[in-house]
């Protein structure tokens, strides 16, 4: 358990490299890219001045790294205030908008998954399957569109923008935050039903299950006590993984919804070549997704007795 | 842009590897059993129907041209935005071409850059994937880490800095989409290595000091081709994903060429204006040949698994 | 003209300036328009209420346009709204931090204007009305100026407005130790200690060089001017410091922003009208439009036609179009094969269709460019110069004559915003005809425009490309940096000694018949050389929901609520 955490560690810092790396093959020099094209050369000389851009790279990197393990995360060029402050509500709105789309697409994937497996090969499965399949297959935007084009323009039922107003109510904002949610279940639903069938599938199979039935105990008991836990292990394995996507993938569904979460800052972070941003986003992504690995670890083996942490090899 | 991610050498890795990735095969025992596979492949009806779907699209791919009813690249900018009639069934773009034309002749691209992309990120994945499995100790645990990291980097970020960087080509798009899957691969293939190096084939070689680089490629690799080629066609289809994904967002091949992505980019904000039909079609384009391609690899899994 | 109007006119004249003799002169010959002649003599600093009066007085009887330009919003300004209420906007998101002196886009002037105001507020018909400045004008040779500042006005922590802050507020921007995106507007005009203070009440600007259309550079068109307290010591965002109708009630990042009405407002004749404002980040066209047409806001600031096309037919939405300056300069390097000789330069322009161009791309709400930056919009411009149309055989001629009769191969550089894309695809397909292979190479934004030096830069380096020039409210500054021999934006690399002096003459030129003539030879020397094309100028298009009215926007995407509401 420790060594996963330390490995994991480990993987952070040679990510935050890598990203540091990146960022100074991109082109262009930040002074210039706040201040743009049009303005006077010696300007732009004096705000890379003021943000220090004009030092070496590794001054740079190991001030923002100094600064990232004493929990400050430096100032975002672009903006001139703290990281912490721009990257704080972003991530509070992506976060929102994860936990919507998990409470709806995790059960209704079990579900499909469990009904497309105890109804296999019928056309509960092959619709489960399919249609799953199918909607996985359409790109998040041209959901989006359709979704806002059905949703809000037509009937008016939900606003176009997920941003809620200062002051919503928990309801209002699931209002807002519905669509995108949407869009996210339908990419997701497939993926989970898939594993969930399969591990049903395996579990409806297996030779406790049939233990089970044979000593008379009725269907659902049976679904619940064994067959379920085992369809879960595969759905939370298929969740964990979907957290770095949930959080930092999402910049299409941003776009269009002017929603403002991680995946926005961390495309205009790039786009500005705004250093402490950017290091600062993809990493608080590359933590969550850690935390999240780790944690799905645990439960996996607190379900699954048969594995043990750091038997698996 | 759903991509299984997680670090190598989790308890999670049987969860998902456990599927797709087939059982050992005796060497002796291989040829047989892949001629039984391929048969079974041929009867499955998803195969088929993936076949048929994909097969229209690498016919247009190929023949474009011939096939178009008009020049998918003359504009007329007076015309724009025509909805579908009996002179363009598709409608018209924004810039007055016809779109049912840019939709046949726009499968070249991705039908081109998308296995392109994927056979990349195998043939990387792979190697990485025998290296790390084999090996095992330090190289493993610090190559683990660095796919680790990879892993974790948003694919979006990856893209949009290699884009920037080196310029958006077709290149460009294979470089990027190879470079994600290739972690992904690497994973899996590993997963399977660990599984081979404990064989008695691989101990046999080894007794007749065989050289490393040809116990990994000469012994260990032909026995995991299976997950390999089912890796390889699931991959393909996220790849068709992220080419058309990546043109949406801006990054993909250049105007004016017909690529699906780039239409729908172009055109999706017009749709709440009611012009539907200049994003709409590209990306049912995009959703059918995934599918397709979806389908191809589930008959293939399917067919490795028995 | 009764005689005591006749004592009144002469005693104005005798205080007037010879400049604004000569202009009161050419109203009266019927040379100039009326519309023009107010705004030319809100420029030289003649107070709007002698021009009003020299207006009817002089005036003979033409109150039709000169030169077309400044159509529109008089309607909505005028427009009857209900008091009080919340007004919506949605606006382009900031780039970035929202700071007076770095500001550089149109969603970050926008904000700026929220609460802060200038000396000079140039509107939608290019004229110069008076806000903290009372009136303003030049010593005789237009190398200073003298503005009055105007007294009872209050910042809105209380303070009292004074010459001193804007003397300091003019000296930050044109310090080049600071980060100020003003400093390559004043790059040649005004240089840091050269402001002063006369008095409380008064301020003079020494200039570098003769600049007859100053009063500009100190308008809203350069919108980093807002004036700041003396003390003003950074981070804006936190008060939204300034003089204007409305004061910061919140500022979120990256959403928007809520103000509330200033009670203790100045001006008297435009109190604000709403209780309160909000103002909505989009970060994409789309957005806003998508915003729009669902009543979420009811007012945006502006819309392109290829991305509103949807508004244009909504019945829901009154679209409000606003005759710019903003356009497109494709340049062509010539010092560079195949553009060194001129005639292959004048080809390439006369390949391409602006008919389709603007009815095309901009359903006709543009003008037609003469491959000059002066455009209609500008009073001195001289529209007798015969406009370039396509002329497929007088090019190939030119092509033959040059050598390049079979045509040759060059790849036209710009980036994915707007409709330069489309302005890049639409030029490649028209010189097809005469054997031009063009190749396209679309970037973003950064990969085109790069560390903006030569050398470093795709837009200064490229042999051919697309780049976008926003609204401004004089020509100088399209004439200038693009054009003149050392020029920091001279993508094509033009240079020309008599096209330099022509421009120094007209940047000292403040009679307007002066400039008109110097202006005419300007733009037959472009003609003739096309160091560039310039296809269209086109239309700034503000969009508002039916039932709302009162909103104020000029062509360089500020926007002014302070009339706004729901109509009667």
């Amino acid at each position: 358990m420790a060594r996963r955490v330390a490995l994991g560690l480990v993987t952070l810092l040679i990510l935050s490299v890598i990203v540091f790396l990146i960022a100074q093959v991109l082109p262009g020099d930040v002074g210039r890219r706040i201040l743009g094209p049009f303005a006077d050369q010696r300007a732009v000389d004096a705000l890379n001045e003021q943000l220090g851009t004009n030092r070496s790279l590794v001054a740079q990197y190991w001030d923002w790294i100094t600064g990232f393990l004493t929990g400050d995360l430096g100032d975002s060029l672009a903006f001139r205030r703290p990281v912490s402050e721009v990257l704080g509500p972003a991530l509070v709105r992506s976060a929102k908008l994860a936990v919507l789309a998990f409470f709806i697409v995790v059960p209704l994937g079990i579900l499909g998954g469990v009904v497309a497996a105890r109804g296999e090969g019928r056309m509960r499965d092959r619709l489960v399957s399919v249609g799953g399949l199918s909607a996985t297959a359409v790109p998040e935007f041209v959901w989006a569109v359709t979704l806002i084009l059905i949703f809000s323009l037509t009937l008016g039922l939900l606003p176009s923008t997920a941003q809620f107003p200062d002051g919503s109510g928990p309801l209002t904002q699931i209002e807002y935050l519905l669509l995108p949610a949407l869009c996210l279940v339908f990419v997701l639903f497939g993926y989970i039903a898939r594993m969930a069938r399969a591990g049903t599938i395996e579990a409806l199979d297996a030779d406790y299950t049939r233990t089970a039935v044979l000593k008379g105990l009725p269907d659902r008991v049976v679904l619940r006590k064994h067959v379920l836990r085992n369809a879960l292990l595969p759905t939370i394995a298929v969740v964990a993984t979907q957290t770095g996507y949930l959080f930092g993938g999402l910049v299409a569904i941003e776009v269009i919804f002017n929603y403002q979460g991680i995946g926005q800052a961390m495309f205009r972070a790039v786009s500005q070549k705004d250093f402490p941003m950017l290091q600062s986003t993809v990493l608080v992504i590359g933590l969550i997704y850690l935390v999240a690995t780790l944690v799905a670890d645990i439960l996996y083996s607190v379900l699954n007795p048969r594995v043990r942490l750091g038997s698996a090899e | 842009m759903s991509v299984p991610q997680q670090p190598v050498g989790s308890p999670l890795d049987d969860a998902l590897a456990a599927s797709p990735a087939a059982g050992p095969r005796r060497p002796d025992e291989g040829r047989t059993a892949r001629r039984e596979q391929l048969r079974v492949l041929v009867r499955s009806k998803t195969f088929i129907a993936g076949a048929v779907i994909v097969g229209f699209w690498v016919l247009c791919a190929g023949f474009g041209e011939l096939l178009a009813p008009q020049d998918p690249l003359a504009p007329d900018p007076l015309n724009d935005l025509a909805a579908p009639s009996a002179d363009h069934w598709f409608g018209t773009d924004r810039l007055g071409r016809d779109v049912f034309s840019r939709v046949i002749v726009g499968a070249r691209d991705i039908i081109v850059v998308a296995p392109l992309a994927t056979l990349l990120g195998t043939v990387v994945g792979t190697a990485l994937g025998l290296v790390t499995g084999y090996f095992r100790g330090a190289v493993d645990d610090v190559l683990s880490r660095i796919i680790d990291a990879f892993l974790a980097l948003p694919v979006l970020i990856l893209g949009l800095l290699a884009i920037t960087a080196l310029g958006p080509s077709r290149g460009t798009v294979i470089l990027v989409i190879g470079a994600v899957f290739a972690p992904i691969i690497a994973r899996t293939v590993r997963a399977a290595v660990l599984t081979e190096r404990g064989m008695d084939y691989v101990a046999a070689a080894r007794l007749r000091n065989e050289r490393t680089p040809y116990v990994l490629f000469g012994e260990i690799l032909p026995n995991v081709m299976g997950p390999v080629t089912v890796e390889f066609t699931v991959r393909l289809g996220y790849a068709i994903f992220y080419v058309a994904t990546l043109s949406f967002l801006g990054f993909g091949i250049q105007p004016p060429a017909p690529d699906w992505g780039l239409q729908v980019f172009e055109h999706y904000g017009l749709i709440s204006g009611g012009f539907w039909w200049a994003a709409f079609f590209p990306a049912l384009a995009i959703a059918t040949l995934v599918i397709g391609v979806n389908l191809l690899a589930d008959g293939v899994t399917q067919a490795f698994e028995r | 003209m009764n005689r005591d109007t006749q004592r009144r006119v002469d005693a104005i004249r005798a205080r007037s300036t010879e400049a604004e003799n000569h202009l009161i002169d050419a109203y009266s010959g019927g040379g100039v328009s009326r519309r023009e002649f107010v705004r030319r003599g809100t420029v030289l600093g003649m107070s709007l209420t002698s021009l009003g009066f020299l207006a009817s007085a002089c005036g003979s009887g033409d109150t039709s346009g000169g030169n077309g330009g400044g159509t529109a919003t008089t309607a909505e300004q005028t427009a009857k709204v209900q008091p009080g209420g919340t007004f919506k906007a949605g606006i382009n998101i900031p780039a970035g931090a929202v700071d007076p002196v770095t500001v550089a886009d149109d969603g970050g002037l926008a904000m700026l204007g929220q609460t802060g105001e200038y000396l000079t507020w140039s509107d939608s018909k290019l004229t110069l009305q008076p806000r903290l400045a009372e009136s303003w004008e030049p010593n005789q040779d237009n190398t200073a100026w003298t503005f009055k500042v105007r007294q009872g006005v209050k910042f809105h922590n209380g303070k009292d407005l004074t010459a001193d802050d804007v003397v300091a507020t003019f000296d930050r921007l044109a310090d080049p130790d600071n980060a100020s995106a003003a400093l390559s507007a004043f790059r040649g005009v005004l240089s840091k200690g050269n402001i002063r203070a006369v008095d409380p009440q008064t301020v003079e600007f020494q200039l570098d060089a003769p600049n007859g259309n100053f009063p500009y550079l100190v308008s809203s068109d350069n919108y980093n001017t807002i004036v700041l307290p003396q003390n003003y010591d950074g981070d804006w965002e936190k008060t939204f410091i300034g003089t204007g109708p409305f004061k910061l009630e919140r500022f979120n990042q990256g959403q928007g922003a809520t103000f509330v009405k200033n009670p203790d407002y100045w001006d008297a004749q435009r109190k604000p009208n709403p209780d309160r404002t909000e103002i909505r980040f989009y970060e994409k066209e789309q957005a806003r439009v998508l915003a729009l047409q669902s009543g979420e806001v009811d007012a945006i600031a502006q819309f392109s036609v290829s991305g509103g096309k949807a508004l244009l037919t909504d019945p829901n939405v009154q679209t409000i179009a606003l005759k710019a300056s903003t356009h497109r300069q494709v340049h062509m390097r010539t010092d560079r094969e195949p553009f060194t000789d001129k005639r292959v330069r004048q080809a390439m322009a006369l390949l391409v269709d602006r008919r389709a161009l603007v009815d095309g791309l901009f359903e006709g709400r543009a003008q037609l460019g003469n491959d000059s930056p002066f455009s209609p919009v500008y009073k001195y411009t001289d529209t007798t110069v015969p406009q370039r149309q396509q002329d497929v055989e007088r090019a190939r001629a030119l092509l033959a004559d040059a050598g390049m009769a079979d045509g040759f191969e060059v790849t036209i550089d710009t980036y994915d915003a707007f409709e330069m894309p489309s302005l890049a695809q639409l030029i490649q397909n028209d010189v097809k005809p005469a054997g031009i292979r063009v190749k396209l190479n679309i970037g973003t934004s950064s990969t085109y425009y790069g560390d903006a030096v030569f050398g470093k830069s795709r837009w200064l380096d490229s042999v051919m490309g697309i780049t976008d020039y926003g609204h401004r409210g004089v020509v100088n500054v399209f004439l200038g940096a693009p054009l003149v021999s050392d020029g920091t934006w001279n993508a094509a690399h033009f240079r020309n000694k008599r096209y330099d002096r022509l421009v120094r003459q007209f940047t000292a030129q403040s009679d307007i018949d002066q400039q008109k003539a110097t202006a005419r030879r300007i733009q037959e020397l472009l003609l003739d050389e096309t160091p560039m094309m310039i296809p269209y100028f086109y239309d700034f298009l503000t969009g508002v929901r039916k039932g709302f009215g009162g909103v104020e926007t000029t062509a360089m995407a500020h926007i002014q609520l302070t009339g706004a509401g729901q109509t009667v």
